[in-house]
Protein backbone atom coordinates (compact mmCIF):
# COMPACT_ATOMS: atom_id res chain seq x y z
CA UNK A 1 0.00 0.00 0.00
CA UNK A 2 1.74 3.57 -0.88
CA UNK A 3 2.31 5.83 2.04
CA UNK A 4 -0.21 8.31 1.05
CA UNK A 5 -2.67 6.25 0.89
CA UNK A 6 -2.56 4.43 4.13
CA UNK A 7 -1.75 8.13 5.60
CA UNK A 8 -4.90 9.30 4.10
CA UNK A 9 -7.19 6.39 5.39
CA UNK A 10 -5.33 6.07 8.57
CA UNK A 11 -6.34 9.67 9.61
CA UNK A 12 -9.96 9.17 8.84
CA UNK A 13 -9.64 5.86 10.72
CA UNK A 14 -8.49 7.17 13.57
CA UNK A 15 -11.08 10.06 13.33
CA UNK A 16 -13.79 7.27 13.39
CA UNK A 17 -12.17 5.53 16.20
CA UNK A 18 -12.44 8.66 18.40
CA UNK A 19 -16.01 9.01 17.72
CA UNK A 20 -16.73 5.71 18.21
CA UNK A 21 -15.03 5.89 21.68
CA UNK A 22 -16.59 9.25 22.85
CA UNK A 23 -19.98 8.26 21.77
CA UNK A 24 -19.99 4.41 23.18
CA UNK A 25 -18.76 6.23 26.57
CA UNK A 26 -22.49 7.60 26.61
CA UNK A 27 -24.70 5.00 24.52
CA UNK A 28 -22.95 1.68 25.02
CA UNK A 29 -21.58 -0.22 21.96
CA UNK A 30 -25.30 -1.86 20.98
CA UNK A 31 -26.63 1.66 20.39
CA UNK A 32 -23.10 3.19 18.68
CA UNK A 33 -23.31 -0.01 16.13
CA UNK A 34 -26.66 0.38 15.12
CA UNK A 35 -26.11 3.90 14.57
CA UNK A 36 -22.91 2.83 12.15
CA UNK A 37 -25.01 0.79 10.55
CA UNK A 38 -27.63 3.18 9.94
CA UNK A 39 -24.91 5.45 8.69
CA UNK A 40 -23.20 3.28 6.57
CA UNK A 41 -26.85 2.44 5.07
CA UNK A 42 -27.20 6.01 4.34
CA UNK A 43 -24.44 7.30 2.96
CA UNK A 44 -23.88 3.56 0.50
CA UNK A 45 -27.09 5.11 -1.09
CA UNK A 46 -24.68 7.65 -2.67
CA UNK A 47 -20.88 5.82 -2.16
CA UNK A 48 -21.05 2.38 -2.60
CA UNK A 49 -17.39 1.90 -0.58
CA UNK A 50 -18.46 3.08 2.82
CA UNK A 51 -19.56 -0.60 3.23
CA UNK A 52 -15.88 -1.63 3.08
CA UNK A 53 -16.29 0.12 6.33
CA UNK A 54 -15.81 -2.90 8.99
CA UNK A 55 -17.62 -2.26 12.33
CA UNK A 56 -18.66 -4.61 15.20
CA UNK A 57 -18.77 -4.28 19.37
CA UNK A 58 -15.01 -3.70 19.60
CA UNK A 59 -14.89 -1.08 17.03
CA UNK A 60 -13.97 0.18 13.59
CA UNK A 61 -11.73 -0.41 11.16
CA UNK A 62 -11.06 1.34 7.54
CA UNK A 63 -8.37 -1.67 6.16
CA UNK A 64 -10.66 -3.01 3.45
CA UNK A 65 -11.23 1.07 2.82
CA UNK A 66 -8.03 1.27 2.35
CA UNK A 67 -7.23 -1.81 0.01
CA UNK A 68 -9.87 -0.79 -2.57
CA UNK A 69 -8.20 2.86 -2.24
CA UNK A 70 -4.99 1.53 -3.35
CA UNK A 71 -7.14 -0.23 -6.34
CA UNK A 72 -9.20 3.30 -7.12
CA UNK A 73 -7.32 6.25 -6.25
CA UNK A 74 -9.81 8.45 -7.84
CA UNK A 75 -12.34 7.31 -4.99
CA UNK A 76 -13.65 10.27 -3.21
CA UNK A 77 -12.70 9.55 0.19
CA UNK A 78 -13.11 13.08 2.07
CA UNK A 79 -16.46 13.49 0.34
CA UNK A 80 -17.75 10.22 1.26
CA UNK A 81 -16.00 10.65 4.86
CA UNK A 82 -17.36 14.27 5.13
CA UNK A 83 -21.10 12.80 4.54
CA UNK A 84 -20.98 9.78 6.96
CA UNK A 85 -19.48 12.30 10.01
CA UNK A 86 -22.16 14.93 9.10
CA UNK A 87 -25.16 12.29 9.50
CA UNK A 88 -23.57 10.37 12.39
CA UNK A 89 -23.32 14.01 14.52
CA UNK A 90 -26.61 14.67 13.32
CA UNK A 91 -28.26 11.59 14.55
CA UNK A 92 -25.96 11.68 17.57
CA UNK A 93 -27.28 14.97 18.30
CA UNK A 94 -30.51 13.97 19.04
CA UNK A 95 -29.38 10.59 20.67
CA UNK A 96 -27.59 12.61 23.41
CA UNK A 97 -28.64 16.30 22.96
CA UNK A 98 -26.76 19.15 21.02
CA UNK A 99 -24.92 20.64 23.67
CA UNK A 100 -22.97 16.85 23.98
CA UNK A 101 -22.94 16.09 20.26
CA UNK A 102 -21.23 19.53 20.32
CA UNK A 103 -18.67 19.13 22.82
CA UNK A 104 -18.14 15.57 21.22
CA UNK A 105 -17.59 17.14 17.47
CA UNK A 106 -15.35 20.37 19.09
CA UNK A 107 -13.35 17.90 20.81
CA UNK A 108 -12.74 16.31 17.17
CA UNK A 109 -12.54 19.93 15.23
CA UNK A 110 -9.57 20.40 17.36
CA UNK A 111 -7.60 17.67 17.50
CA UNK A 112 -8.41 16.47 13.75
CA UNK A 113 -9.08 19.55 11.82
CA UNK A 114 -5.36 20.51 11.03
CA UNK A 115 -4.74 16.87 10.08
CA UNK A 116 -7.68 16.85 7.61
CA UNK A 117 -6.88 20.21 5.88
CA UNK A 118 -3.33 18.49 5.14
CA UNK A 119 -5.04 15.58 3.86
CA UNK A 120 -7.01 17.90 1.55
CA UNK A 121 -4.12 19.85 0.61
CA UNK A 122 -2.13 16.31 -0.48
CA UNK B 1 -32.64 14.41 3.34
CA UNK B 2 -35.93 13.81 0.72
CA UNK B 3 -39.57 14.65 2.33
CA UNK B 4 -39.68 10.73 1.26
CA UNK B 5 -36.82 8.81 3.36
CA UNK B 6 -36.29 5.89 0.96
CA UNK B 7 -36.09 8.29 -2.35
CA UNK B 8 -32.68 8.58 -1.22
CA UNK B 9 -30.97 8.80 -4.87
CA UNK B 10 -27.59 11.05 -5.25
CA UNK B 11 -28.66 13.71 -7.66
CA UNK B 12 -25.58 13.61 -9.50
CA UNK B 13 -25.39 9.70 -10.50
CA UNK B 14 -29.08 10.55 -11.53
CA UNK B 15 -28.45 13.78 -14.11
CA UNK B 16 -25.92 11.37 -15.99
CA UNK B 17 -28.40 8.81 -16.72
CA UNK B 18 -31.35 11.30 -16.90
CA UNK B 19 -28.78 13.25 -19.23
CA UNK B 20 -28.02 10.53 -21.50
CA UNK B 21 -32.20 9.37 -21.61
CA UNK B 22 -32.67 12.66 -22.86
CA UNK B 23 -29.91 12.55 -25.39
CA UNK B 24 -31.18 9.03 -26.67
CA UNK B 25 -34.52 10.33 -26.73
CA UNK B 26 -33.74 13.84 -28.35
CA UNK B 27 -35.94 14.98 -25.57
CA UNK B 28 -35.69 17.44 -22.54
CA UNK B 29 -36.09 16.03 -19.34
CA UNK B 30 -36.88 17.49 -15.89
CA UNK B 31 -37.62 15.74 -12.54
CA UNK B 32 -39.54 17.63 -9.32
CA UNK B 33 -39.86 15.79 -6.09
CA UNK B 34 -42.63 15.06 -4.15
CA UNK B 35 -43.35 18.86 -3.06
CA UNK B 36 -43.05 20.09 -6.12
CA UNK B 37 -39.04 21.50 -5.77
CA UNK B 38 -36.72 20.71 -8.90
CA UNK B 39 -35.05 17.46 -8.43
CA UNK B 40 -32.70 17.46 -11.20
CA UNK B 41 -31.81 20.07 -14.10
CA UNK B 42 -33.03 20.47 -17.98
CA UNK B 43 -31.47 17.82 -19.20
CA UNK B 44 -30.81 19.72 -22.66
CA UNK B 45 -31.11 23.78 -23.24
CA UNK B 46 -33.64 24.53 -24.28
CA UNK B 47 -33.38 27.81 -26.19
CA UNK B 48 -36.54 29.58 -25.00
CA UNK B 49 -35.35 28.50 -21.33
CA UNK B 50 -31.57 29.31 -21.70
CA UNK B 51 -32.69 32.92 -22.69
CA UNK B 52 -35.48 32.94 -19.70
CA UNK B 53 -33.14 31.78 -17.14
CA UNK B 54 -29.86 32.33 -18.21
CA UNK B 55 -28.89 28.83 -18.11
CA UNK B 56 -30.40 25.49 -17.64
CA UNK B 57 -31.46 26.19 -14.17
CA UNK B 58 -34.84 27.12 -13.35
CA UNK B 59 -34.23 30.35 -11.57
CA UNK B 60 -37.83 32.57 -12.67
CA UNK B 61 -39.85 32.92 -10.05
CA UNK B 62 -42.98 32.73 -13.13
CA UNK B 63 -41.67 29.21 -14.01
CA UNK B 64 -41.15 27.78 -10.12
CA UNK B 65 -44.85 29.36 -9.61
CA UNK B 66 -46.11 27.69 -12.93
CA UNK B 67 -43.98 23.94 -12.13
CA UNK B 68 -44.98 24.02 -8.15
CA UNK B 69 -48.75 24.86 -9.57
CA UNK B 70 -48.67 22.04 -11.95
CA UNK B 71 -47.35 19.26 -9.81
CA UNK B 72 -49.86 19.90 -7.18
CA UNK B 73 -52.71 19.90 -9.37
CA UNK B 74 -51.59 16.92 -11.74
CA UNK B 75 -53.37 13.68 -10.90
CA UNK B 76 -51.76 11.04 -13.12
CA UNK B 77 -50.29 12.59 -16.38
CA UNK B 78 -51.16 16.11 -18.06
CA UNK B 79 -50.29 18.14 -21.36
CA UNK B 80 -49.52 21.34 -20.27
CA UNK B 81 -48.09 24.94 -21.80
CA UNK B 82 -45.39 26.72 -19.44
CA UNK B 83 -46.01 30.58 -19.32
CA UNK B 84 -43.06 31.18 -22.33
CA UNK B 85 -45.08 29.04 -24.23
CA UNK B 86 -43.39 25.89 -24.34
CA UNK B 87 -45.57 22.76 -24.59
CA UNK B 88 -44.60 20.22 -22.41
CA UNK B 89 -46.00 16.27 -20.68
CA UNK B 90 -46.16 15.96 -17.08
CA UNK B 91 -46.52 12.52 -15.15
CA UNK B 92 -46.59 11.52 -11.42
CA UNK B 93 -43.72 9.35 -10.39
CA UNK B 94 -45.02 6.72 -8.26
CA UNK B 95 -47.78 4.18 -7.08
CA UNK B 96 -50.98 4.91 -6.65
CA UNK B 97 -50.47 4.29 -2.98
CA UNK B 98 -47.00 6.26 -2.99
CA UNK B 99 -45.95 9.30 -4.62
CA UNK B 100 -42.43 9.73 -5.30
CA UNK B 101 -42.21 13.41 -7.80
CA UNK B 102 -42.88 14.88 -11.29
CA UNK B 103 -41.72 14.43 -14.53
CA UNK B 104 -42.15 16.93 -17.31
CA UNK B 105 -40.52 15.72 -20.53
CA UNK B 106 -40.43 18.82 -23.15
CA UNK B 107 -39.52 19.22 -26.87
CA UNK B 108 -35.61 19.66 -27.23
CA UNK B 109 -36.43 22.41 -29.55
CA UNK B 110 -38.95 25.56 -28.64
CA UNK B 111 -41.74 23.93 -30.90
CA UNK B 112 -45.47 24.68 -30.30
CA UNK B 113 -46.27 21.32 -31.42
CA UNK B 114 -48.54 22.80 -33.90
CA UNK B 115 -49.41 19.42 -36.08
CA UNK B 116 -51.07 17.40 -34.91
CA UNK B 117 -49.08 13.86 -36.29
CA UNK B 118 -45.49 15.79 -34.52
CA UNK B 119 -47.63 15.92 -31.26
CA UNK B 120 -48.75 12.41 -31.38
CA UNK B 121 -45.46 11.80 -31.83
CA UNK B 122 -43.98 13.18 -29.25
CA UNK B 123 -46.58 11.94 -26.57
CA UNK B 124 -45.37 8.38 -27.56
CA UNK B 125 -41.97 9.56 -26.98
CA UNK B 126 -42.51 11.31 -23.61
CA UNK B 127 -45.24 8.09 -22.05
CA UNK B 128 -41.85 5.88 -23.37
CA UNK B 129 -39.48 8.28 -21.12
CA UNK B 130 -42.04 8.22 -18.15
CA UNK B 131 -41.97 4.69 -17.78
CA UNK B 132 -38.64 3.90 -18.29
CA UNK B 133 -38.27 6.55 -15.49
CA UNK B 134 -40.90 5.18 -13.51
CA UNK B 135 -39.23 1.84 -13.52
CA UNK B 136 -36.05 3.21 -12.43
CA UNK B 137 -37.25 5.07 -9.85
CA UNK B 138 -39.29 2.39 -8.37
CA UNK B 139 -36.30 -0.55 -8.45
CA UNK B 140 -34.23 2.13 -7.12
CA UNK B 141 -36.85 2.97 -4.07
CA UNK B 142 -37.86 -1.33 -3.51
CA UNK B 143 -33.92 -1.03 -3.19
CA UNK B 144 -33.66 1.44 -0.62
CA UNK B 145 -36.46 0.15 0.70
CA UNK B 146 -35.25 -3.42 1.47
CA UNK B 147 -32.49 -2.17 3.31
CA UNK B 148 -34.22 -0.23 5.66
CA UNK B 149 -36.07 -2.90 6.07
CA UNK B 150 -32.74 -5.39 6.43
CA UNK B 151 -31.69 -2.46 9.22
CA UNK B 152 -35.56 -2.43 11.08
CA UNK B 153 -35.12 -6.32 10.56
CA UNK B 154 -31.58 -6.76 12.22
CA UNK B 155 -32.16 -4.26 14.86
CA UNK B 156 -34.99 -6.13 15.69
CA UNK B 157 -33.08 -9.47 16.09
CA UNK B 158 -30.62 -8.03 17.91
CA UNK B 159 -32.65 -5.95 20.45
CA UNK B 160 -35.04 -9.20 21.52
CA UNK B 161 -31.15 -11.00 21.76
CA UNK B 162 -30.61 -8.06 24.04
CA UNK B 163 -33.76 -7.43 25.78
CA UNK B 164 -33.57 -11.24 26.87
CA UNK B 165 -30.13 -10.39 28.61
CA UNK B 166 -30.87 -7.04 30.32
CA UNK B 167 -33.17 -6.69 33.82
CA UNK B 168 -31.89 -3.49 34.51
CA UNK B 169 -34.98 -0.56 33.84
CA UNK B 170 -32.54 1.88 33.19
CA UNK B 171 -31.12 0.09 30.24
CA UNK B 172 -33.66 -1.14 28.87
CA UNK B 173 -34.97 2.21 28.23
CA UNK B 174 -31.93 3.73 26.94
CA UNK B 175 -31.70 1.05 24.20
CA UNK B 176 -35.40 1.12 22.97
CA UNK B 177 -35.27 5.40 22.88
CA UNK B 178 -31.68 5.01 21.41
CA UNK B 179 -32.81 2.24 18.89
CA UNK B 180 -35.50 3.99 17.62
CA UNK B 181 -34.54 7.27 16.52
CA UNK B 182 -31.28 5.42 15.19
CA UNK B 183 -33.81 3.38 12.89
CA UNK B 184 -36.46 5.96 12.03
CA UNK B 185 -34.62 9.18 12.15
CA UNK B 186 -37.53 10.01 14.89
CA UNK B 187 -37.26 13.69 16.24
CA UNK B 188 -38.58 12.33 19.34
CA UNK B 189 -38.92 8.97 21.27
CA UNK B 190 -40.15 8.78 24.80
CA UNK B 191 -41.30 5.99 27.18
CA UNK B 192 -44.01 6.12 29.90
CA UNK B 193 -44.22 4.00 32.38
CA UNK B 194 -47.34 3.43 34.77
CA UNK B 195 -46.97 3.95 37.94
CA UNK B 196 -50.66 3.54 40.14
CA UNK B 197 -52.97 5.30 38.62
CA UNK B 198 -50.60 7.88 36.54
CA UNK B 199 -47.77 7.41 33.96
CA UNK B 200 -44.98 9.10 34.52
CA UNK B 201 -42.28 9.37 31.25
CA UNK B 202 -39.50 7.77 32.62
CA UNK B 203 -37.28 8.08 28.89
CA UNK B 204 -37.39 11.04 26.52
CA UNK B 205 -34.92 11.63 23.47
CA UNK B 206 -34.73 14.04 20.75
CA UNK B 207 -36.04 16.92 20.30
CA UNK B 208 -37.20 18.55 23.86
CA UNK B 209 -36.84 14.88 25.02
CA UNK B 210 -34.90 15.42 28.46
CA UNK B 211 -37.87 18.12 29.06
CA UNK B 212 -40.78 15.31 29.44
CA UNK B 213 -38.71 13.05 31.70
CA UNK B 214 -40.38 12.53 35.19
CA UNK B 215 -43.49 13.85 33.67
CA UNK B 216 -46.95 12.82 34.98
CA UNK B 217 -49.82 11.87 32.88
CA UNK B 218 -53.31 10.86 34.58
CA UNK B 219 -54.58 7.43 33.51
CA UNK B 220 -58.21 9.27 33.51
CA UNK B 221 -56.89 12.51 31.61
CA UNK B 222 -59.14 11.93 28.14
CA UNK B 223 -56.30 11.80 25.97
CA UNK B 224 -54.82 8.84 27.88
CA UNK B 225 -57.72 7.06 27.90
CA UNK B 226 -58.15 6.99 24.76
CA UNK B 227 -54.86 6.13 23.92
CA UNK B 228 -55.69 3.13 26.02
CA UNK B 229 -58.94 2.49 24.54
CA UNK B 230 -57.70 0.27 21.81
CA UNK B 231 -54.31 -1.72 21.23
CA UNK B 232 -53.27 -0.57 18.19
CA UNK B 233 -51.48 3.11 17.96
CA UNK B 234 -52.79 6.17 18.31
CA UNK B 235 -51.67 9.18 15.34
CA UNK B 236 -51.64 12.02 17.17
CA UNK B 237 -50.77 15.54 16.63
CA UNK B 238 -48.58 17.81 18.15
CA UNK B 239 -51.79 20.20 18.64
CA UNK B 240 -53.53 17.24 20.04
CA UNK B 241 -50.87 16.35 22.19
CA UNK B 242 -50.02 19.70 24.08
CA UNK B 243 -52.63 18.97 26.23
CA UNK B 244 -50.14 16.53 28.62
CA UNK B 245 -48.00 18.34 30.64
CA UNK B 246 -43.99 18.51 28.83
CA UNK B 247 -45.70 19.17 25.55
CA UNK B 248 -46.48 23.13 26.10
CA UNK B 249 -44.65 24.83 23.67
CA UNK B 250 -43.30 21.83 21.54
CA UNK B 251 -43.44 22.19 17.71
CA UNK B 252 -42.91 19.44 15.48
CA UNK B 253 -42.03 19.63 11.64
CA UNK B 254 -44.77 20.03 8.98
CA UNK B 255 -45.80 16.35 7.78
CA UNK B 256 -44.21 15.24 11.28
CA UNK B 257 -46.18 11.22 11.99
CA UNK B 258 -46.95 10.74 15.99
CA UNK B 259 -47.40 7.42 17.09
CA UNK B 260 -48.30 6.70 20.33
CA UNK B 261 -47.94 3.00 21.13
CA UNK B 262 -50.19 1.45 24.88
CA UNK B 263 -47.56 -0.90 26.11
CA UNK B 264 -50.46 -3.92 27.26
CA UNK B 265 -49.09 -7.24 28.44
CA UNK B 266 -51.53 -10.36 29.35
CA UNK B 267 -51.40 -8.09 33.02
CA UNK B 268 -52.30 -5.13 32.17
CA UNK B 269 -51.05 -1.56 31.04
CA UNK B 270 -47.16 -1.55 31.01
CA UNK B 271 -46.87 1.86 30.16
CA UNK B 272 -46.48 3.92 26.26
CA UNK B 273 -44.22 4.65 24.14
CA UNK B 274 -44.39 7.48 21.35
CA UNK B 275 -42.30 8.25 18.49
CA UNK B 276 -42.15 11.45 16.02
CA UNK B 277 -40.73 10.62 12.58
CA UNK B 278 -40.62 13.04 9.96
CA UNK B 279 -41.43 10.23 7.50
CA UNK B 280 -44.71 7.82 7.07
CA UNK B 281 -43.68 4.17 7.51
CA UNK B 282 -45.50 2.72 5.32
CA UNK B 283 -47.25 -0.96 6.23
CA UNK B 284 -44.54 -3.16 6.34
CA UNK B 285 -42.27 -0.74 8.36
CA UNK B 286 -45.48 -0.27 10.73
CA UNK B 287 -45.62 -3.85 11.25
CA UNK B 288 -41.59 -4.04 11.99
CA UNK B 289 -42.13 -1.52 14.03
CA UNK B 290 -45.37 -2.87 16.07
CA UNK B 291 -43.33 -6.55 16.24
CA UNK B 292 -40.24 -4.29 18.00
CA UNK B 293 -42.44 -2.51 20.40
CA UNK B 294 -44.12 -5.84 21.43
CA UNK B 295 -40.34 -7.11 22.56
CA UNK B 296 -39.67 -3.32 24.27
CA UNK B 297 -42.98 -4.06 26.06
CA UNK B 298 -42.42 -7.27 27.45
CA UNK B 299 -38.65 -6.54 28.02
CA UNK B 300 -40.31 -3.11 30.20
CA UNK B 301 -42.79 -5.25 31.74
CA UNK B 302 -39.38 -7.65 33.39
CA UNK B 303 -37.40 -5.08 34.07
CA UNK B 304 -39.87 -2.84 35.93
CA UNK B 305 -41.41 -5.75 37.80
CA UNK B 306 -37.63 -7.00 38.91
CA UNK B 307 -37.07 -3.25 39.90
CA UNK B 308 -39.99 -3.37 41.98
CA UNK B 309 -39.17 -6.66 43.44
CA UNK B 310 -35.68 -5.38 44.21
CA UNK B 311 -36.94 -2.45 45.88
CA UNK B 312 -39.96 -4.59 47.84
CA UNK B 313 -36.82 -6.31 48.53
CA UNK B 314 -34.88 -4.09 50.46
CA UNK B 315 -37.46 -1.96 51.97
CA UNK B 316 -39.35 -1.97 55.07
CA UNK B 317 -42.91 -2.10 54.03
CA UNK B 318 -44.16 -0.24 57.17
CA UNK B 319 -41.44 2.51 57.26
CA UNK B 320 -40.49 2.74 53.85
CA UNK B 321 -36.99 2.58 55.68
CA UNK B 322 -34.20 0.04 54.08
CA UNK B 323 -34.53 -3.13 55.85
CA UNK B 324 -32.23 -5.57 58.11
CA UNK B 325 -31.10 -7.18 55.03
CA UNK B 326 -29.45 -4.65 53.17
CA UNK B 327 -28.38 -2.59 56.42
CA UNK B 328 -25.62 -4.46 56.79
CA UNK B 329 -24.41 -4.08 52.70
CA UNK B 330 -25.09 -0.23 53.09
CA UNK B 331 -23.36 0.25 56.49
CA UNK B 332 -20.69 -1.65 54.70
CA UNK B 333 -19.91 0.54 51.90
CA UNK B 334 -20.54 3.47 54.03
CA UNK B 335 -17.68 2.42 56.31
CA UNK B 336 -15.06 1.76 53.39
CA UNK B 337 -16.07 5.04 51.98
CA UNK B 338 -15.12 7.25 55.29
CA UNK B 339 -12.21 4.76 55.41
CA UNK B 340 -11.38 5.70 51.83
CA UNK B 341 -11.79 9.22 51.69
CA UNK B 342 -10.97 9.89 55.58
CA UNK B 343 -14.04 11.44 56.54
CA UNK B 344 -16.31 10.67 59.63
CA UNK B 345 -18.90 8.20 59.76
CA UNK B 346 -21.41 7.93 63.15
CA UNK B 347 -24.72 5.85 63.36
CA UNK B 348 -27.72 6.04 65.92
CA UNK B 349 -28.99 3.12 67.54
CA UNK B 350 -32.66 4.08 68.13
CA UNK B 351 -35.13 2.06 70.60
CA UNK B 352 -38.74 2.64 71.55
CA UNK B 353 -38.94 2.61 74.98
CA UNK B 354 -41.65 -0.18 76.81
CA UNK B 355 -42.85 -0.51 72.96
CA UNK B 356 -43.96 -4.22 74.05
CA UNK B 357 -46.40 -2.79 76.87
CA UNK B 358 -47.94 -0.26 74.32
CA UNK B 359 -48.52 -3.44 71.59
CA UNK B 360 -49.93 -5.47 74.34
CA UNK B 361 -52.51 -2.70 76.07
CA UNK B 362 -53.57 -1.13 72.68
CA UNK B 363 -53.52 -3.75 69.70
CA UNK B 364 -50.85 -4.10 67.13
CA UNK B 365 -52.53 -1.71 64.37
CA UNK B 366 -51.58 1.02 67.54
CA UNK B 367 -48.16 -0.39 67.80
CA UNK B 368 -47.95 0.18 63.84
CA UNK B 369 -48.99 3.58 63.62
CA UNK B 370 -46.38 4.57 66.66
CA UNK B 371 -43.85 2.64 64.52
CA UNK B 372 -45.05 4.86 61.03
CA UNK B 373 -44.61 8.44 63.10
CA UNK B 374 -41.50 7.15 64.32
CA UNK B 375 -40.02 7.10 61.16
CA UNK B 376 -41.38 9.99 60.20
CA UNK B 377 -40.15 12.15 62.85
CA UNK B 378 -36.82 10.43 62.12
CA UNK B 379 -37.12 10.87 58.57
CA UNK B 380 -37.50 15.04 59.24
CA UNK B 381 -34.93 15.16 61.61
CA UNK B 382 -32.19 14.07 59.28
CA UNK B 383 -30.21 14.82 56.45
CA UNK B 384 -31.13 13.36 52.91
CA UNK B 385 -27.96 12.25 52.38
CA UNK B 386 -28.07 10.19 55.76
CA UNK B 387 -29.89 6.65 55.74
CA UNK B 388 -32.24 5.35 58.03
CA UNK B 389 -33.35 1.38 58.92
CA UNK B 390 -35.83 -0.47 60.10
CA UNK B 391 -33.45 -2.64 62.64
CA UNK B 392 -36.35 -5.09 64.23
CA UNK B 393 -39.33 -4.42 65.71
CA UNK B 394 -38.69 -1.24 67.45
CA UNK B 395 -35.50 -0.80 66.58
CA UNK B 396 -34.25 1.73 64.14
CA UNK B 397 -30.45 2.43 62.69
CA UNK B 398 -29.60 5.88 61.44
CA UNK B 399 -26.32 6.28 59.23
CA UNK B 400 -24.70 9.85 59.65
CA UNK B 401 -22.21 9.89 56.73
CA UNK B 402 -19.59 12.65 56.83
CA UNK B 403 -20.77 12.99 60.85
CA UNK B 404 -18.40 13.01 64.00
CA UNK B 405 -20.05 11.35 67.14
CA UNK B 406 -20.44 15.09 69.35
CA UNK B 407 -22.97 16.03 66.23
CA UNK B 408 -24.69 13.07 65.75
CA UNK B 409 -25.29 13.00 69.45
CA UNK B 410 -26.68 16.44 68.58
CA UNK B 411 -29.34 15.01 65.99
CA UNK B 412 -30.23 12.04 67.90
CA UNK B 413 -30.93 14.34 70.87
CA UNK B 414 -33.14 16.17 68.33
CA UNK B 415 -35.05 12.93 67.56
CA UNK B 416 -35.56 12.03 71.11
CA UNK B 417 -37.02 15.24 71.83
CA UNK B 418 -39.31 15.55 69.00
CA UNK B 419 -40.48 11.50 69.68
CA UNK B 420 -41.11 12.65 73.54
CA UNK B 421 -42.84 15.48 72.66
CA UNK B 422 -45.43 14.56 69.89
CA UNK B 423 -48.96 13.63 70.86
CA UNK B 424 -49.21 9.85 70.14
CA UNK B 425 -52.29 8.07 70.64
CA UNK B 426 -53.09 6.91 74.04
CA UNK B 427 -49.96 7.34 75.87
CA UNK B 428 -46.62 9.46 75.53
CA UNK B 429 -44.06 7.60 73.65
CA UNK B 430 -40.27 7.96 74.65
CA UNK B 431 -37.04 6.36 72.77
CA UNK B 432 -33.41 5.47 73.84
CA UNK B 433 -30.55 6.24 71.88
CA UNK B 434 -27.49 4.87 71.39
CA UNK B 435 -24.28 6.83 69.43
CA UNK B 436 -21.57 5.86 67.94
CA UNK B 437 -18.32 7.21 65.70
CA UNK B 438 -16.67 4.26 63.58
CA UNK B 439 -13.36 4.35 64.12
CA UNK B 440 -10.27 3.00 61.82
CA UNK B 441 -10.96 -0.50 61.14
CA UNK B 442 -14.08 -0.74 62.61
CA UNK B 443 -16.37 -3.83 60.99
CA UNK B 444 -20.26 -3.49 60.86
CA UNK B 445 -20.82 -5.85 63.59
CA UNK B 446 -18.17 -3.70 65.95
CA UNK B 447 -19.95 -0.71 65.01
CA UNK B 448 -23.78 -1.91 65.58
CA UNK B 449 -22.18 -3.38 68.67
CA UNK B 450 -20.81 -0.24 70.34
CA UNK B 451 -23.92 1.87 68.84
CA UNK B 452 -26.41 -1.08 70.92
CA UNK B 453 -23.97 -0.73 73.77
CA UNK B 454 -24.66 2.95 74.19
CA UNK B 455 -28.18 2.05 73.61
CA UNK B 456 -28.67 0.18 76.46
CA UNK B 457 -26.91 2.42 78.50
CA UNK B 458 -29.18 4.89 77.68
CA UNK B 459 -32.01 2.64 78.89
CA UNK B 460 -29.92 2.15 82.24
CA UNK B 461 -30.19 5.80 83.10
CA UNK B 462 -33.65 5.52 82.91
CA UNK B 463 -35.17 5.52 79.20
CA UNK B 464 -35.53 8.43 77.00
CA UNK B 465 -31.93 9.27 76.73
CA UNK B 466 -29.21 9.32 74.35
CA UNK B 467 -25.49 7.87 75.22
CA UNK B 468 -22.61 8.66 73.39
CA UNK B 469 -20.11 5.54 73.39
CA UNK B 470 -17.16 6.23 75.07
CA UNK B 471 -14.81 4.83 73.26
Amino acid sequence: MSEIIEKRIGRYETLLKEMWTASSKYLGTFSVNLLVERVVWEVSLEYKEIELLQYDQNGISCAKMAARLEENPDLPVEDMFMKFITRYVEILARLLGYERAEEIKKKLDEEFAGDLSASREE
Amino acid sequence: MHTNLLLSVPVRYWQDFQDTLARATNANIYIFDANGAPFSRFSLPAELCQEVNKGRELRNEKCIDFYKLACGSLEEKDMLTCPYGLKLCAYRLGSYAQRIGYLMVAPSRHTTLGEREEEIAFITKAHNIYRTINEVFSAILEKNLLGLRRLELNSIYEISRLMTSIVELDRVLELITNSLIIIYQADLCFVGLREGDKIRVAQGKGVNGSQLIGKEWPLVHPLIERIFSKVEPSSLSIEELRVLPGFTGTEAAPGTEIMVYPLWTALGIVGLLGIAAPVSLGDNGSKNLQIYINFATVALANATLIRRLEREAETDYLTGFLNRRVLRDVLAAELQRAARYGYHLSVIFLDIDDFKAYNDTFGHLAGDVVLQKTAELIKNSIRTTDIACRYGGEEFIIILPGTKGGDAAKVAERIRKSIETYPFPHRRITASLGVAQAKKNDSVDSLLARADQACYQAKERGKNHLCLDPS
